[in-house]
Order: C-alpha cells, then sequence, then structure tokens
C-alpha cells in the first residue's frame, strides 16, 4: 500500500481509537452524573411529598394523600414519576397516582414492592427506562407509611443517545478530515520521493536524467535540496561515464598507433637495404652477377615486408576468428615480436609442438599469446631469454610463455587467475595486454596458471579446451 | 363569563359562606360595630375560589351595602358554620344540613335561584365505564363523601341507605371525605374512589366548565329535589341593619349588571327570600339518620 495511503489509515484508526474511548468515558461520567442528577431530584421529589403525606397519613386522609400525589406529578421539573404509591404503616396502599392498578386499601402488589431495593435508591434500569425509589415516612420515631416512587428515565437515556450519537459523528467528522488533510499532507510530502523514485527507475532502463529545473524550482526546503543534491550526483555519473568512454577511446588510439608503428618499423627495416639494392641495380645493372644478387636482395626484402603485412593482416582479420590454430600461427608470432626482440637484445625459444590444425580459434590464441609475448619481453633484462611452447595435452592445447624478468606482480597475477571474469579495468600501470588474455581466455573458457619459470621469470601457462568436432576431423 | 372552577379544589368552600353576613350586626348595639367591614363566611359547598368570582362578589357587596366586605373562607362547613353561631361572622353560605341541624340558632338571609328553583338534587356517581344498573351496585364501593356536614354530599346518601335499613360503614367497604364536590368528581374520575356522593348543581356546572373530567362520571341515581344551601346569619343578629343590609344586597342582585355578572358567574339566578319550611326534607333525612344511629 502507498505511503500517502498507509500514514491516513493509520492515523483514521488510531482516532477512531481514541474516539472511542473518550467516548466511553463521557458517557460513563454523563450516565454518573444523570444519575446522580436523577436521584436528586427523586430525593427532592420524595422531600416535597413526605412534609404533605405524613399528617395526612396520620389522620389516613386518602384524599389529601391522593391530592398531594396528583398535584406534585407536575411540579418537578426534569421529573416524571410514572407511578407514586402511599402506603400505610401495615403496608396496605392509602392512594396511587394509579388507583386502578393500586386500589385504596388493598395490599400493595408484592411484585411492585420487590421490583423496590432494600435501601432507599435503585439507580436507573436503563433497559426499561425507570428508576425507583422508596422512602419510609416517619413521624416522631414511627413509621406512618412509605412512598414508592418509579421515575422515569426515558429522558435521560434519550440525551445519552443524543450525546453518544453527537460524539460519533463529531468523532467521524474529525476522523474523516484528518484521514483526508493527512493524506494531502503525505502525499506532498513524499512526492519528493516519488519523483526520485521516477529518475531512478528510469535511469536503470534509459540511462540517468536530471530533476527537471521547473521541478527543482517549484519545490522547497529538504525536498529542494534532495534534488540539487541528486542532480549534482547525476551530473557526476555522466562526467564518469564520459570520461571512461573518452579514455576507452584514447586507448583504441594509442593501441593502433603502437600497431603503425611497429609495423613502419617492420617495413622500415628492409627499406634501406631495398633502396641500396635499387640504387646498385641503376648503377650496376648491366653486371649480371650484381643484378642477381640485388634482385635476389629486393626479392627477400619484398619477402620479409610481405610476411609482416600477411601476419597483420591474419592477427587483425576479423572474420579470422574461427579458423582453427595451426604451427605457422604460432611461427607468425616470431615474426611479429622480431622487431621488439630486436630492440630489447632479447633472444625468443619458440617450441612449436603443434602437429596440425587444432580445434581452437587461431586469432584470440594468437592475441592472447601475442600479448603475454609482449609483456615476457617487457619484463626480461636485455640479452636474456623468453620462451614460448605450445602443445597438445588431454584434449586442451596448452600454451606457455616464460621470461627472465623479475617475476610478475601479486597484483597481476591476482587479476590473470582470478576466475570471477568481470570486465574489470587492468591493474594500474598494465596497459590493456592482460585485460585482453584475461579477456579470451574467459571467452574459451581457458585457464590461466601462473608459476615460476626456469629462466628466471615468471611462467604463465594457457590451457585452451579443444572443440569437440575438430578433435573428430583430427582424429580422422 | 363563566364561573371558574379551580382546578386545585380547595377554594369552592369559601364561596358559599360569603353571603350571610348581614344579620348577626342586629344584636350588636349598631355603634359598636359601626365603621367595622362586613364579614360573610363561604364554605366548598359551592365552586372554587375563583379570584375574579371572589372580587367580583366583595365588590358587589361593597358597592350594595355602603360598607367594606371581608370575605371569609374555611376548609370545612363545619368551620364556617361554627362562626356563624358565635357570631364571628355577619353572615354565612352554608349548607342546608347544618342550617338544620341549628335551626333555631340561625336565619335565612336568601336562597338561590337555579335554574328557576331555589332547588338542587344530590348525585350519586361513579365512572362512566362502570356497568352498575342503580345504587345498589355500588355495595362494597369505596365511597368518596364531600363533607361530613354536607347535605348533598353526605347526608342524602347516608338517608338513602338509612332508609333501605343500612349505615355507611355497611354498605360500603369504605369511605373519605374530600372536603369539595369537586374532589369528589376527580376521585371518581380518577378511580381512588368507585362512587360518590356529589352536589347536582356542582356536577352540572362541572359539565360545562370542565366536560373532560365529569365525562369520565356517571351519574347513577339523583336524589329528590332539596332547599338549596342558603345564606344565613345567627338567629341574634337577624333584625341587625348589617344583616339587613346583606340581605337587601343579595335579593337585589340580580337587578343590577355587576350583581349580573358575579351571579353568571356562579351559574345561578339570583336570591330569593324563603321560609325555613324550603329544608324541611333535609329535616327529614337527618331524622332518618340520626334515628338509624
Amino acid at each position: 500500500m502507498r505511503l500517502s495511503v498507509r500514514i491516513p489509515l493509520i492515523v483514521a484508526a488510531l482516532m477512531m481509537l481514541v474516539g472511542a474511548v473518550l467516548s466511553e468515558r463521557v458517557m460513563d461520567r454523563l450516565t454518573q452524573t444523570q444519575d446522580r442528577h436523577l436521584r436528586q431530584l427523586g430525593e427532592t421529589y420524595i422531600d416535597g411529598l413526605s412534609f404533605p403525606l405524613i399528617p395526612a397519613l396520620i389522620r389516613d386522609d386518602v384524599w389529601e394523600v391522593f391530592d398531594i400525589i396528583d398535584r406534585s406529578r407536575s411540579l418537578h421539573v426534569g421529573l416524571t414519576p410514572i407511578a407514586t404509591v402511599v402506603t400505610d404503616a401495615a403496608g396496605n396502599v392509602v392512594a396511587a397516582s394509579d388507583p386502578d392498578a393500586h386500589p385504596t386499601r388493598s395490599r400493595l402488589d408484592p411484585d411492585f414492592r420487590d421490583s423496590f431495593p432494600a435501601d432507599e435508591w435503585a439507580g436507573p434500569s436503563h433497559a426499561e427506562s425507570r428508576a425507583f425509589l422508596r422512602r419510609e415516612l416517619r413521624s416522631q420515631d414511627r413509621t406512618v407509611g412509605t412512598v414508592y416512587a418509579v421515575l422515569d428515565t426515558t429522558h435521560s437515556v434519550r440525551e445519552r443517545q443524543t450525546v453518544l450519537l453527537t460524539l460519533v459523528a463529531t468523532n467521524g467528522v474529525i476522523t474523516l478530515l484528518l484521514a483526508g488533510g493527512g493524506y494531502l499532507a503525505v502525499r506532498y510530502m513524499v512526492s519528493p520521493v516519488r519523483i526520485l523514485t521516477h529518475h531512478l527507475t528510469l535511469s536503470a532502463l534509459e540511462g540517468i536524467d536530471p530533476v527537471p529545473d521547473g521541478v527543482v524550482r517549484r519545490s522547497r526546503g529538504e525536498a529542494r535540496r534532495l534534488f540539487r543534491s541528486f542532480n549534482r550526483l547525476v551530473d557526476e555519473v555522466r562526467e564518469k561515464r564520459d570520461l571512461a568512454s573518452r579514455l576507452a577511446a584514447e586507448e583504441r588510439m594509442a593501441t593502433v598507433g603502437r600497431l603503425a608503428s611497429g609495423l613502419a618499423h617492420e617495413i622500415n627495416n628492409p627499406l634501406g637495404g631495398l633502396l641500396t639494392a635499387v640504387d646498385t641495380l641503376k648503377r650496376h645493372g648491366a653486371d649480371p652477377a650484381v643484378r642477381e644478387r640485388s634482385v635476389d636482395l629486393v626479392e627477400r626484402g619484398l619477402l620479409g615486408i610481405r610476411d609482416v603485412v600477411r601476419t597483420t593482416v591474419l592477427t587483425y582479420k576479423v572474420d579470422e576468428s574461427h579458423r582453427p590454430l595451426t604451427g605457422c600461427d604460432v611461427s607468425d608470432l616470431a615474426v611479429l615480436l622480431a622487431p621488439e626482440l630486436d630492440r630489447r637484445s632479447l633472444r625468443l625459444v619458440c617450441d612449436n609442438e603443434l602437429p596440425g590444425p587444432v580445434g581452437v580459434p587461431a586469432s584470440p590464441v594468437r592475441q592472447a599469446l601475442l600479448n603475454l609475448l609482449l609483456n615476457a619481453c617487457a619484463a626480461s633484462p636485455a640479452g636474456s631469454t623468453v620462451a614460448v611452447n605450445v602443445r597438445r595435452e588431454d584434449g586442451m592445447v596448452v600454451a606457455r610463455v616464460d621470461d627472465s624478468g623479475p617475476g610478475m606482480p601479486d597484483e597481476a597475477v591476482d587479476y590473470l587467475t582470478r576466475g570471477d571474469g568481470k570486465a574489470m579495468p587492468p591493474p594500474s600501470g598494465r596497459g590493456l595486454g592482460l585485460w585482453v588474455v584475461r579477456r579470451l581466455a574467459k571467452d574459451f573458457s581457458a585457464s590461466i596458471t601462473v608459476s615460476s619459470s626456469p629462466l628466471g621469470g615468471s611462467r604463465v601457462e594457457l590451457a585452451i579446451p579443444v572443440a569437440e568436432e575438430v578433435k573428430h576431423a583430427d582424429a580422422a | 363569563m363563566l364561573p371558574h372552577v379551580s382546578r386545585t379544589g380547595h377554594t369552592r368552600r369559601e364561596v358559599i359562606g360569603a353571603l350571610g353576613t348581614g344579620l348577626a350586626a342586629l344584636a350588636c348595639p349598631t355603634d359598636l360595630k359601626a365603621g367595622t367591614p362586613l364579614t360573610v363566611g363561604l364554605t366548598p359547598v359551592f365552586l372554587n375560589s375563583d379570584l375574579a368570582l371572589l372580587d367580583g362578589l366583595r365588590t358587589y357587596l361593597k358597592e350594595s351595602t355602603g360598607s367594606d366586605v371581608q370575605l371569609v373562607m374555611r376548609r370545612t362547613y363545619q368551620e364556617v358554620t361554627a362562626l356563624v353561631l358565635a357570631r364571628q361572622l355577619d353572615a354565612a353560605w352554608i349548607c342546608g344540613f347544618p342550617y338544620v341541624r341549628h335551626r333555631e340558632a340561625l336565619h335565612l338571609l336568601g336562597v338561590p335561584l337555579w335554574r328557576g328553583r331555589p332547588l338542587y338534587r344530590s348525585y350519586l356517581i361513579v365512572r362512566s365505564d362502570r356497568t352498575v344498573a342503580d345504587w345498589h351496585g355500588t355495595r362494597g364501593d369505596i365511597h368518596a363523601f364531600s363533607d361530613p356536614d354536607s347535605n348533598s354530599g353526605y347526608l342524602a346518601t347516608a338517608a338513602l341507605l338509612a332508609g333501605s335499613g343500612m349505615g355507611i360503614g355497611e354498605f360500603f367497604r369504605s369511605s373519605f371525605y374530600t372536603y369539595g364536590h369537586r374532589n369528589v368528581v376527580r376521585a371518581v374520575a380518577a378511580g381512588l374512589a368507585q362512587s360518590g356522593s356529589v352536589d347536582g348543581y356542582v356536577w352540572e356546572v362541572l359539565r360545562e366548565i370542565e366536560p373532560e373530567m365529569t365525562i369520565q362520571t356517571r351519574v347513577i341515581r339523583a336524589s329528590d329535589w332539596q332547599g338549596f344551601p342558603p345564606i344565613v346569619c345567627a338567629a341574634g343578629d337577624a333584625a341587625s341593619p348589617r344583616a339587613d343590609r346583606i340581605r337587601s344586597a343579595l335579593l337585589a342582585m340580580a337587578s343590577g349588571n355587576a350583581g349580573r355578572s358575579v351571579l353568571d358567574m356562579l351559574r345561578i339566578d339570583g336570591f330569593v327570600a324563603e321560609p325555613p319550611a324550603l329544608y324541611d326534607s333535609i329535616a327529614a333525612e337527618v331524622d332518618l339518620v340520626d334515628a338509624r344511629s
């Protein structure tokens, strides 16, 4: 249930509870007050009767007794005697307000007499709207008679009903007003929360969006501060996202730059020899031996450039991803790595045990191995050795890279081997190489282990499961 | 203007006594009483002491007699009768029964004319829903009398029973006095008494002015016509100028407007001089009842 409905309902329920308790108290007090008041009226009534009745009873004056009863009936405002009976000392009726019901000179009806209390007053019997009052009339220490009065309490009962109705109606109206007011107040109070909830829900679907300026301007106090904080948060999140995408773009540009630089270097290496050979041909082209040597040189130079271009194309060609890995791919690594090895004066020991095509995709594995080897080169000191070994083993292709460096930092080891596979950014200062390896390993369910290498540095082993169908083709 | 019967009931006695005054003055040396107000006693034979009626009566008497008039009201016939016998009142309106009892000591000043005659009757009434055929059916009742000194409210019924050889205590289970004819009607209407003895003149007037009360009662027996309650003075005062002035005022009442309006309130036609023999039938009842006791 919504907050703006629930709170008013709670308020209404509490109000009703309070109203019920208060009403009960009021009615209780009212009943007591009425009872007391009625009793006082009754006592006054009986007192008023007693003085003239006593001498009339002593004289046994039937008429006088009746006349007193009859006339006193209309004398008491707010009191309606239903029946008044006066008996003599022996309990015989002298006169009654209704002589038919209580004939003069007869015994008082025992049922009537028993409806009166032992003491003088019996409070109102609400069911019957009656109160009972009995008084012994005494003169000179002798009982001369008794007055029995039945009083009508309908008026009191009706008054109580009116009061109760008024209470219930008043409480009802107040409760309704409070509940309605509560609904509006809570609705107003929670409206900022609803707006924020709306924006946050949208943000999960369509991207985070600030609260519109108009809404912020219309709001006041805490809501306004809340909206402003939210909008600042939205701005920060957006800035971070923009920054991340800019960084990624820059990283791509850097990779492209490195690739272009490598390619230029690879092409430039034989270019000097080629130009020299062309120059030689121009000047001494007539000499067959020189021509042959120069052409041979030009051919080898062009072949070298072709190799570089081919491996580069193979490495970055997108539709090559499903081509199975072959020994050539491993040999290509040596070609790709040659400029880096030269620059750092390193030696590569390439131990290629792959028999033919195996059921793992060539392109990603080449990229992963290339990155691992580049890292190994970067870690190894000048003049040392970097080794790569690729072999088949129990339905897997296992590629192992050793370096002679100081060992991979724990941070990097942890990043490489952790199995949660989230596309987290690489550890600081590591570049994207490890990230590429990890992503590839995850894509092809490969496992990565890092250990110490016999060469003195780190050994990274990549175990890639071989796909089933290629295995069959291989077996056939 | 209608005579107003008071609903509270205790005053009716007074009006009656009012008219009697004058005679007592005769017995006294006139100088001794000259200048003192005329006193007239009233008893509840009549209707209630309506203030307008009393004022009208007092004003009329004052103008007619030329003296101040004091109306003296008492609760019972007995009290008023005693006062007039003791010559403490110049006149009194009493019942025929005490007049007969004290005929030697009292003197008639005037008798009201009701419906053209100086006569009235006693009624025996029951509640209108009772099915009794005649007075015999009231045996065993609780009976309401008006006054032990009233002819119509007591003696007539006592004489009726005595004529059949019965006393009140034997015939009725119980009885009580209400000291007012209107009260008798109230008592019977309310069921306090099952039957009652009431002045026929009062009952008839009540039937006009309080029909809602009399409709609850029914007359099951009317007595013979008897002398209307008279206005008397002490026999010793009969020749006094004071009594004479009152007598003149009474007898002249029907001839002037002021007097007529008082008579209208009383529902009577006027006052006439009647011989004591008018009350012989009551005297016969007294003898009958006395003979039984």
